[in-house]
């Protein structure tokens, strides 16, 4: 290379460029600072709601739930248990585990019973979770 | 589930025809800016894919980045950008160097930094593990940590496959424009060279990423469009490579002979061969089997062929 092509200047598309990078990294590192700012020190917060309605398929009832962490941290392994009561007794259970949920994250899936669970009463509740 | 070893020294060969075309160019730079500008961005992304997509296909980075706070995000940024600022004091993606001034490998780093953010976000969003639904802070974790490797890839793009269109892009040989002659001697051995180099491309790079399970758990998430999308996606990648990024022995790269020889052809030919290659790998390490139905042979197949192009195109420029 020669010397006057050792100190050019930036040309204008290289300034716009950059001008776009810069406004690009300056986006992220902003989220990142809100988040952080936002942080809410507080454990999980884990619920599961039955989401619409169940499904019989080939006498297969089919039991679609959301899981939510409202909380500020991340749960990992959060297991959700569910319980089909028919005449007092548990006819049926089903369990599920969510790898991980983070904080604000939702997740779906569904159980699925042999026995209808409109016959009795259906118990979803989060069996445990551990923390990352 | 693996990181994998990796390496792209080998294919940093011959830098020909760089000093011929330096004399002439300077007067005809400040016209071809902007075409300038875009090669070389179009060179720094598809350093940081060559350099990235492993460890796109590493369930394990997702997690991290999912589970990263945010102090730890700010650190993650810190230090790419240190290490970047370093390699780019030395090499960068331009083919002008601005290694006198700091100010300038700054900059250079910040650009760097925002297209491995740019690349690595879209990468996701194919993949499907960024969606709408997935949360702010987790977002920000899987994009920050997936951009390390592509923007150390983008600061290392002239490295990997070496610079030569050392001017402004606009001294392209017109494909086909080759010796006449030589044309049927050399034909179908130069078309087996580039079917041989895109396979041991292909295998260098999908090989690692063929026995994991990522590829079973993105072909689980994926929908017929999404999966229309991978494939556009892996025939730019590699179109970019191999006849944009302006990579070493590119110039040759569109003199080669060949049946297959417009980059068009070329380009998807080669796709073709590297899912191929991708469906033999998974078969082999018996990700698929024959009883599989064909709709899983497809969409796994299509989800190794994004890496296994990739690796293909670096193939195709190193032979």
């Amino acid at each position: 290379m020669t010397k006057t092509e050792q100190k050019p200047k930036r040309s204008f598309a290289e300034w716009v460029t950059f001008t776009i990078a810069s406004f690009i990294l300056a986006i992220i590192v902003s989220l990142v600072v809100y988040t952080w700012l936002n942080e809410k020190n507080q454990p999980p917060i884990i619920s599961v709601s039955k989401k619409e309605t169940i499904r019989e398929i080939n006498g297969q009832f089919y039991v679609p739930f959301e899981v939510a962490n409202t909380g500020g941290g991340t749960a990992e392994s959060v297991q959700i248990i569910a319980e089909l009561v028919i005449d007092g007794e548990v006819a049926e259970s089903g369990e599920q585990q969510i790898d991980f949920l983070s904080s604000r994250e939702t997740e779906e899936g569904a159980f699925v019973f042999s026995q209808n669970p409109s016959k009795g009463k259906l118990n979803l509740r989060i069996g445990s979770y551990k923390l990352p | 589930m693996v990181v994998r070893p990796y390496r792209f020294g080998n294919f940093h060969r011959k830098q020909i025809f760089t000093t011929k075309e330096s004399q002439g160019v300077a007067t005809k730079r400040h016209k071809n800016i902007w075409k300038s500008e875009i090669n070389d961005i179009i060179r720094g992304a598809c350093g940081g894919f060559l350099f990235g997509i492993p460890l796109l296909y590493t369930m394990e980075v997702w997690w991290i980045g999912s589970l990263a706070k945010p102090q730890l995000m700010m650190m993650a940024i810190a230090l790419m950008f240190i290490v970047v600022f370093l390699l780019n004091q030395t090499e960068g993606f331009r083919k002008r160097r601005y290694t006198w001034e700091a100010q300038q490998a700054a900059m250079d780093t910040v650009e760097a930094m925002a297209i491995g953010i740019i690349c690595s976000t879209f990468v996701l969003l194919l993949l499907r593990e960024l969606t709408l639904e997935t949360s702010l802070r987790e977002s920000l974790g899987k994009i920050i940590f997936e951009s390390v490797p592509f923007t150390l890839g983008v600061a290392l793009a002239n490295q990997f496959l070496g610079d030569t269109r050392n001017g402004n892009g606009d001294e392209e040989t017109i494909p086909g424009k080759y010796d006449k002659a030589k044309k049927n001697e050399s034909e179908i051995d130069a078309t087996l060279a580039d079917i041989g180099a895109t396979l041991i491309g292909a295998i260098v790079v999908a090989f690692n990423i063929a026995p994991t399970d990522e590829i079973t758990m993105l072909a689980a998430a994926a929908s017929p469009l999404w999966e229309l999308a991978i494939i556009a996606a892996s025939l730019l990648i590699s179109y970019s490579i191999v006849f944009q990024a302006g990579f070493s022995d590119q110039r040759k790269r569109r003199q080669q002979k060949g049946i297959f020889q417009r980059p068009s052809s070329e380009t998807i030919v080669s796709y073709l061969v590297s899912l191929v290659a991708g469906a033999f790998m998974l078969w082999f390490f018996q990700k698929l089997t024959f009883s599989d139905p064909w709709t899983m042979w497809l969409d796994h197949t299509l989800m190794l062929g994004l890496p296994a192009t990739i690796g293909g195109a670096a193939g195709r420029l190193a032979i």
